[in-house]
């Protein structure tokens, strides 16, 4: 659903306001690929709606599409270097993560618990990793379940970032067709 | 030619620029299938998000598991540790070890210090007063064993090579975290501030269960093995760090026990009944004599010179 503007009639929107109506799912597939969930991205993309809604209405725009994909790359980033750093392990993302995996799974059990119950699915999981030839493996591990970038990764590994990304579309590619429901 | 997974994978790249973007979009719109492909491959992958340190740890028993088939007979390596009461903190190594085998190192702090320690590996180790525990690293595990006291761990990310910390009969394993252990007196409290923490039996026969612990949680096992599980403020537990003592309900005598572990003069207290009085606030351990100072304005407590330090009575 689109977010709207105060009071701001669809014939006085600029070329911006309304490339991004038109582009609006595409910019949140852009920015879910970074953020832990579909929430957190629509999140991001209301972010960059009040951003080019505060833009001078008369701002000449010849490329509204290069722009829209400019501000939502750098939000994209932004977000990426606020989140995954500091709270990826810190409490308080835990504490909704788990709040989110308990509310598929149980409701009202204790917390101890709630570990046990997702534990099933967490076993596939571990599993479908488990099964990626090594390389790729470690590659996915270090960058997605240890939250290294590509390029800390890289190091790691000591391979080029470019067989890095190799390794993780690969691993994805596998992984989704291994756990496909 | 791009396919959904492919389109994931570039799109992490630190530098994604508008032009990713612009060629993503056009991906996007080249075909409904590519849309339905990239929405389920995103499903995945925001999967493993909401659960990344769970399945850590599983990746890591289960290759702990494979270990154990593949070598049975391991040597254990829990080693006991050197003198508790060292005056000092000092490093030494108090396993020659084999050949291959690198030597445990044993940190140990005295009454009222205070230690930070960093070891090869990056992690940090903040010991408290009358701690003494030894460190292995290995090529495929980093072992501590904390023989008494209390430590704040800071660890560093190293799936390769699992952390434990082995007390009082219990086997604390992480993958990267911080969190609070304290072995006293037989008894065990762990305390989670950051990421997952598994604490489980030492051996498979040994009483009592797993748990896993997220940051707010607390375990506690007492000396007959009776296990705990308690929400906390982390950094309430944390807090010693900093020369901070809290305490929510905790009886006397456990407050003056720490308190000794601080301060050259000792306290006793005269009455058992007393001991039990439960203790609520913050204690800024500074200076004894302004810390004594502060607690008997708060408490309904005198202290009094006594042979090996101070006598707490009821006012």
């Amino acid at each position: 659903m689109a977010p709207s503007g105060p009071s701001r009639k669809a014939a006085d929107d600029g070329a911006l306001v309304q490339a991004f109506f038109e582009k609006r799912e595409s910019l949140l597939l852009f920015l879910a690929s970074r953020t832990r969930c579909m929430a957190t991205a629509e999140d991001l993309i209301q972010d960059l709606y009040l951003k080019l809604a505060a833009m001078d209405a008369g701002t000449d725009v010849r490329a509204p599409s290069a722009l829209l994909y400019r501000m939502a790359a750098n939000l994209m980033i932004d977000h990426v270097r606020s989140t995954q750093r500091s709270s990826r392990r810190a409490g308080q993302w835990r504490m909704e993560t788990r709040a989110l995996l308990s509310g598929e799974d149980i409701v009202d059990e204790p917390a101890a618990d709630e570990v046990v119950v997702a534990k099933e699915r967490v076993r596939q999981l571990a599993e479908a990793v488990a099964a990626l030839p090594p390389q790729m493996g470690r590659a996915f591990r270090l960058h997605k379940l240890e939250g290294m970038s590509q390029a800390e990764t890289a190091q790691a590994m000591g391979v080029s970032v470019k067989m890095i990304e190799q390794h993780i579309q690969a691993a994805i590619r596998n992984l989704s067709q291994r756990l496909r429901t | 030619m791009a396919d959904a997974a492919a389109w994931l994978a570039r799109l992490q790249r630190a530098d994604v620029s508008e032009r990713d973007g612009l060629e993503f979009e056009a991906w996007l719109a080249a075909a409904p299938a590519h849309k339905t492909a990239y929405r389920r491959t995103l499903a995945m992958w925001h999967e493993f998000e909401s659960c990344t340190d769970e399945v850590l740890t599983e990746l890591t028993t289960q290759a702990r598991h494979e270990t154990l088939r593949r070598t049975p007979t391991r040597r254990g390596w829990m080693v006991g540790a050197g003198g508790a009461a060292l005056a000092a903190a000092l490093a030494v190594a108090v396993v020659p070890g084999l050949v291959t085998e690198p030597a445990a190192q044993t940190f140990a702090t005295g009454k009222g210090e205070r230690r930070k320690i960093t070891l090869a590996d990056g992690s940090m180790i903040d010991l408290n007063a009358e701690t003494s525990l030894s460190v292995r690293l290995t090529r495929s595990a980093r072992e501590v064993t904390l023989a008494d006291g209390q430590a704040i761990f800071d660890v560093t990310h190293d799936p390769a090579r699992p952390f434990t910390v082995a007390a009082a009969g219990r086997i604390v394993r992480v993958v990267g975290t911080r969190f609070d252990v304290r072995s006293r007196q037989g008894e065990l409290a762990v305390t989670v501030a950051g990421g997952k923490v598994r604490v489980a039996p030492a051996t498979s026969t040994a009483p009592g269960r797993a748990f896993l612990l997220t940051p707010g949680q607390r375990l506690e096992v007492d000396r007959a093995g009776v296990e705990q599980l308690k929400a906390v403020d982390p950094e309430e537990t944390l807090g010693w760090r900093i020369g901070r003592l809290v305490y929510r309900g905790e009886p006397l005598a456990n407050v003056v026990a720490d308190l000794n572990r601080q301060f050259e003069h000792q306290i006793e207290i005269s009455d058992p009944e007393l001991g039990k009085m439960p203790i609520t606030g913050v204690i800024v351990v500074d200076d004894q004599a302004a810390v004594m100072a502060r607690l008997t304005l708060m408490l309904p407590i005198r202290s009094v010179p006594s042979q090996r330090g101070l006598l707490l009575l009821r006012k």
